[in-house]
């Protein structure tokens, strides 16, 4: 087996482990630090699934913005289950993070004096988010990577599947990675470990997400015993494509879509966020621009008062942006145009773009403080993978690109600091832990189950849906956790078709739905417990559909527990700086302090 | 850790035969030859006047033969068929800017060969004009 | 449901050094694409199959195989587009590594040589304040490279490029577009490092444009016109190396 010795491990080449990666090099060199970073992930990192990401970043920008809106606005919006303090750190980084993005070249979309141009989005008092026409995720991903081309210091390992990091004492000392080129184990003794692994939106079976989102990193700090946190708030996308349920962005609704049911109203109107506004005047937080919770919500009610329309085998309404024109939705949209056209034969500018929810992001994660850092010490987490507190119970559009730059930065400075005061861990311990996997894979490769990954993984994602969906009801998700449960015992006797050791993505395949069915159990835990109904959380029960301060005003976390089912316990918000009020739109938040 | 040996696929003299695209693309570096023929007659015509009227004379009849019509003609097809794929790849190599914005392709193909169209009857001209 | 006839190329190098093809029968829709198709393989009819994928919506460049001789991205083609029976082979022009898994070092090798960044002197701000701006660039100016700056890394292109095939010591398409994209962008500052290396005779002078590149650019980012702006480029580079002495 071979082993390295390594300050820094990044997990994870997205956008927040590029970020850290970048920042780690750049701390390291101001300090004159010589300091070994590398950065693993499982897929070559112009893969990671920041790329699909479309829409844009926020940040506060044009002179009648301010901080305090943008705060109030992502607090409401995640119903103040957002840690405070995190919140406002953000706020106050966003906009240096993404100018200096622009200064390595992401091409921001403009206003014609050569100012940076922002766009409307949902839940956001006013406009503050930056794009690059609707490729925004694409243009950031690769700007970071093409930078990160600049830092010698920066050493790749592409396509390493990252198996477990090795914990000592209560901190990190390595990670245990599988080549996938040969199969074989990797050990990398390191000092420092950030976990930007991205979200476990492939739980579920209708998602916006690449297939690589299957919230490896969450699992490996949770087995070490790192609570997953707020596990229950999942986010639907309101526009998902049917069928596939590739991403229409939120920015179309931002330039103007409208969304309309089966006879051509503009049912949003009836569900808290109307008045209706005139077509080609989109108003920041009102119908189409309300959060998408909310949204989603309403696309629920309205399936069940028989208002949604059938594409194929899907029920959908609709999104309309005719009336916005040809050139300009080339201009600002062209990879929707490109993605309904080829993806289900649409053309925008003359038919309207059938739609629905699919899952789309994971709120929580591993739960780490406002430093990014894991009750591991020396363990990080940045980006989606991570629970740094930042969204609460549900994200507003464009937080999360600019999250995985300010929080990817802080992991990356963080690490460094961190990697200058410690010494490598003897390394028997993670030898030890290495072996131990070794083992775990040879007996993979030599079971005689008769369970198959594909079985279990179906079952999985359509239990999720089914148990923990936009609307969730006690009975359901008891039934989803059972189904886990014997999921997770099924699993245990599973069997790989494929028996080599070169690029086995059965192996791949099959590990990932390890991690996904303990993440699974986090998630519906979390859901099962939390009874009341708070952002993306709605529960149907009576005297449950509304939220609950005095009993859950509380962040859900979730300990894993090798012999049985997971544990769940409540931790206290900060809300130091906004108290919890009524969260509303459209009319309704007139006047109400947001 | 040594990766597994990977295969490599050769690209094999006939590679171009495989699709349809590269079969055009031969054709347009094909041309070259029926035009190599048009230069080495022009070439033994420059040749055959230096060596008198004798000479001049048993070239014009050279250039007279069916074949050499024929492949002369070919010629001239081939300069037009190479020209059109030239104009069409110009505005792809040297993109104009006017007003701020990118003259349209079509304007500047449309553009070349209305320069064709002025040479040749400049061409005419003089010749006539010569007589 | 019909079914069409799905050829895959195989490459088992644990098993035996030569490819060969494996037939397996598709149910399919108008909506099924070829990584539907070899999903449907891998869970249904062989999960040895290997073959990379991810975003499913033509974005993050992981699914390019040859499809009928012709390379696509996997998740933008769609069986309903073939008469008759469809050959997936691995991109053309690459070591196999295996099944439909190429070795994408040569690629990302040739990328990192072009220098693809910004090159410019106050490219990190350090966050005081005093230089919180973003540089100034108009529409026009983004106007000028943004259509280069929209590759995705797929590697397509290089396996159009018959000159690629014959020489994999050339750039290569995609390498050289990025290097034009910088090249071309009002913020940058690196052109001259980056012409030596353009230059070269395996840098815009190996192609020939043959022009299928930008045939089968799955996001139209026309390859070809940003290596042959790049030999006007190098010539006068060159010309001016000249009278330079």
């Amino acid at each position: 087996m071979q082993q390295q010795d390594i300050d820094i491990v990044i997990v994870g080449g997205g956008g927040a482990g590029l970020r850290a990666a970048i920042a780690a090099t750049e701390s390291a060199r101001k300090e004159n630090l010589q300091q070994r970073i590398v950065l693993l992930s499982k897929v070559y990192p112009m893969r990671s699934h920041t790329v699909s990401a479309e829409g844009g970043a926020a940040a506060v920008t044009s002179a009648e913005d301010s901080l305090q809106a943008h705060f109030d606005d992502t607090v409401a919006g995640g119903d103040w289950l957002a840690e405070q303090g995190v919140v406002d750190y953000f706020i106050r980084h966003a906009h240096q993070e993404l100018v200096q993005m622009e200064r390595w070249g992401c091409p921001w979309s403009r206003k014609p004096d050569g100012s940076v141009q922002v766009r409307r989005f949902g839940g956001m008092k006013t406009a503050r988010t930056w794009f690059a026409a609707d490729k925004t995720g694409f243009h950031m991903l690769h700007t970071l990577f093409q930078t990160s081309l600049k830092y010698p210091e920066i050493e790749r390992l592409d396509e390493y599947f990252v198996l477990d990091i090795a914990v000592v004492d209560g901190a990190v000392v390595g990670v245990i990675a599988l080549e996938i080129a040969t199969g074989e184990l990797t050990l990398l003794r390191a000092k420092s470990v950030i976990l930007a692994t991205g979200g476990a939106g492939r739980l579920f079976r209708f998602n916006t997400n690449a297939g690589i989102v299957t919230g490896d990193g969450m699992a490996m700090a949770f087995r070490h015993g790192v609570a997953l946190r707020d596990m229950e708030f999942v986010q639907y996308h309101p526009t998902g494509l049917p069928g596939s349920g590739v991403l229409i962005t939120e920015a179309c609704r931002g330039e103007g879509g409208i969304l309309v049911n089966k006879d051509g109203y503009r049912y949003l109107q009836d569900y808290g966020l109307g008045p209706e506004t005139p077509l080609g005047k989109p108003q920041n937080k009102y119908m189409e621009l309300g959060p998408r919770d909310k949204l989603s919500q309403a696309f629920w009610q309205e399936k069940q008062i028989g208002r949604t329309g059938k594409f194929g085998d899907s029920d959908v309404v609709y999104l309309d942006l005719r009336h916005l024109g040809k050139e300009y939705l080339h201009e600002r949209l062209p990879f929707i145009c490109e993605l309904a056209g080829v993806f289900i034969n649409v053309d925008p500018v003359n038919e309207l773009i059938p739609i629905r929810p699919a899952v789309h992001y994971t709120m929580g994660g591993i739960e780490t403080d406002a430093n990014c850092e894991t009750r591991i010490k020396g363990l990080y987490a940045a980006g989606e993978c991570a629970s740094v507190g930042l969204h609460g119970a549900n994200r507003l559009g464009s937080n999360s690109l600019s999250e995985l730059l300010v929080f990817g930065r802080l992991a990356g400075e963080q690490a460094s600091q961190h990697a200058a005061t410690v010494a490598f861990a003897d390394s028997s311990a993670l030898e030890e832990q290495a072996q131990a996997h070794k083992t775990r894979i040879t007996q993979l490769y030599d079971a005689e189950g008769e369970e198959n990954w594909v079985e279990l993984k179906r079952e999985l994602v359509l239990s999720m849906e089914t148990g923990c969906g936009i609307y969730r009801e006690a009975e359901g998700m008891q039934a989803t956790l059972q189904a886990i449960h014997d999921l997770q015992a099924r699993y245990r006797n599973i069997r790989l078709q494929d028996k080599s050791r070169a690029y086995n993505t059965e192996l791949m395949q099959c590990l990932e739905l390890g991690y996904g069915l303990d993440i699974a159990e986090a998630t519906c835990l979390g859901a099962l417990e939390r009874k009341e109904s708070r952002g993306a959380h709605k529960r149907l029960e009576e005297g449950l559909q509304q939220r609950d301060d005095i009993n859950y005003l509380k962040h859900s976390q979730v300990f894993f527990n090798a012999d049985g089912p997971a544990e769940l316990r409540w931790q206290d918000v900060d809300t130091h700086l906004s108290a919890p009020a009524e969260r509303a739109y459209g009319d309704a938040g007139k006047g109400i302090k947001q | 850790m040594a990766k597994q040996t990977s295969y490599f696929p050769e690209l094999k003299r006939d590679w171009w035969l495989k699709h349809p695209y590269f079969k055009k693309y031969m054709a347009r570096e094909a041309t070259v030859l029926p035009l190599v023929f048009f230069l080495v007659c022009l070439l033994a015509g420059l040749f055959s006047l230096l060596q008198g009227a004798q000479g001049w004379q048993g070239w014009l009849q050279f250039m007279q033969n069916p074949l050499v019509i024929a492949l002369n003609l070919l010629a001239f097809m081939a300069s037009l068929f190479h020209a059109w794929t030239f104009f069409q790849l110009f505005p792809r190599v040297m993109p104009l800017r006017a007003g701020g914005r990118t003259v349209p392709p079509h304007l500047m193909v449309l553009g070349q060969w209305l320069g064709v169209l002025v040479v040749m009857v400049l061409a005419a001209w003089i010749l006539m004009g010569g007589l | 449901m019909t079914t069409k006839q799905l050829s895959i190329q195989r490459y088992l190098p644990e098993q035996g050094s030569a490819p060969y093809w494996q037939d397996f029968d598709i149910p399919f829709d108008d909506s099924t694409s070829i990584l539907d198709a070899l999903n449907y393989v891998k869970e249904e009819l062989d999960g040895s199959l290997s073959y990379r994928w991810s975003c499913r919506m033509a974005i993050c460049g992981s699914c390019g195989v040859m499809v009928n001789n012709t390379p696509k991205l996997g998740c933008k083609s769609f069986l309903r587009e073939y008469e008759g029976p469809v050959k997936i082979a691995p991109l053309a022009h690459f070591p196999v590594e295996k099944d439909l898994i190429i070795d994408m070092e040569p690629f990302l090798d040739h990328l990192a040589a072009v220098q693809p960044y910004l090159i410019n002197d106050s490219g990190l701000i350090n966050g005081s304040g005093e230089s919180e701006e973003t540089f100034k660039q108009t529409p026009e100016q983004m106007e000028k490279y943004k259509q280069f700056a929209g590759c995705i890394n797929c590697g397509l292109c290089y396996s159009a490029c018959p000159q690629f095939g014959l020489n994999p010591e050339f750039l290569g398409p995609a390498a050289l577009t990025l290097a034009h994209r910088y090249n071309l962008d009002s913020r940058d500052q690196g052109k001259k490092q980056r012409m030596p290396q353009m230059n070269r005779e395996e840098g815009v002078w190996s192609c020939t444009f043959v022009g299928f590149c930008s045939e089968v650019c799955p996001k139209n980012v026309d390859p070809a016109a940003a290596v042959n702006q790049g030999k006007v480029e190098s010539a006068k580079d060159m010309l001016i190396g000249i009278f330079k002495g």
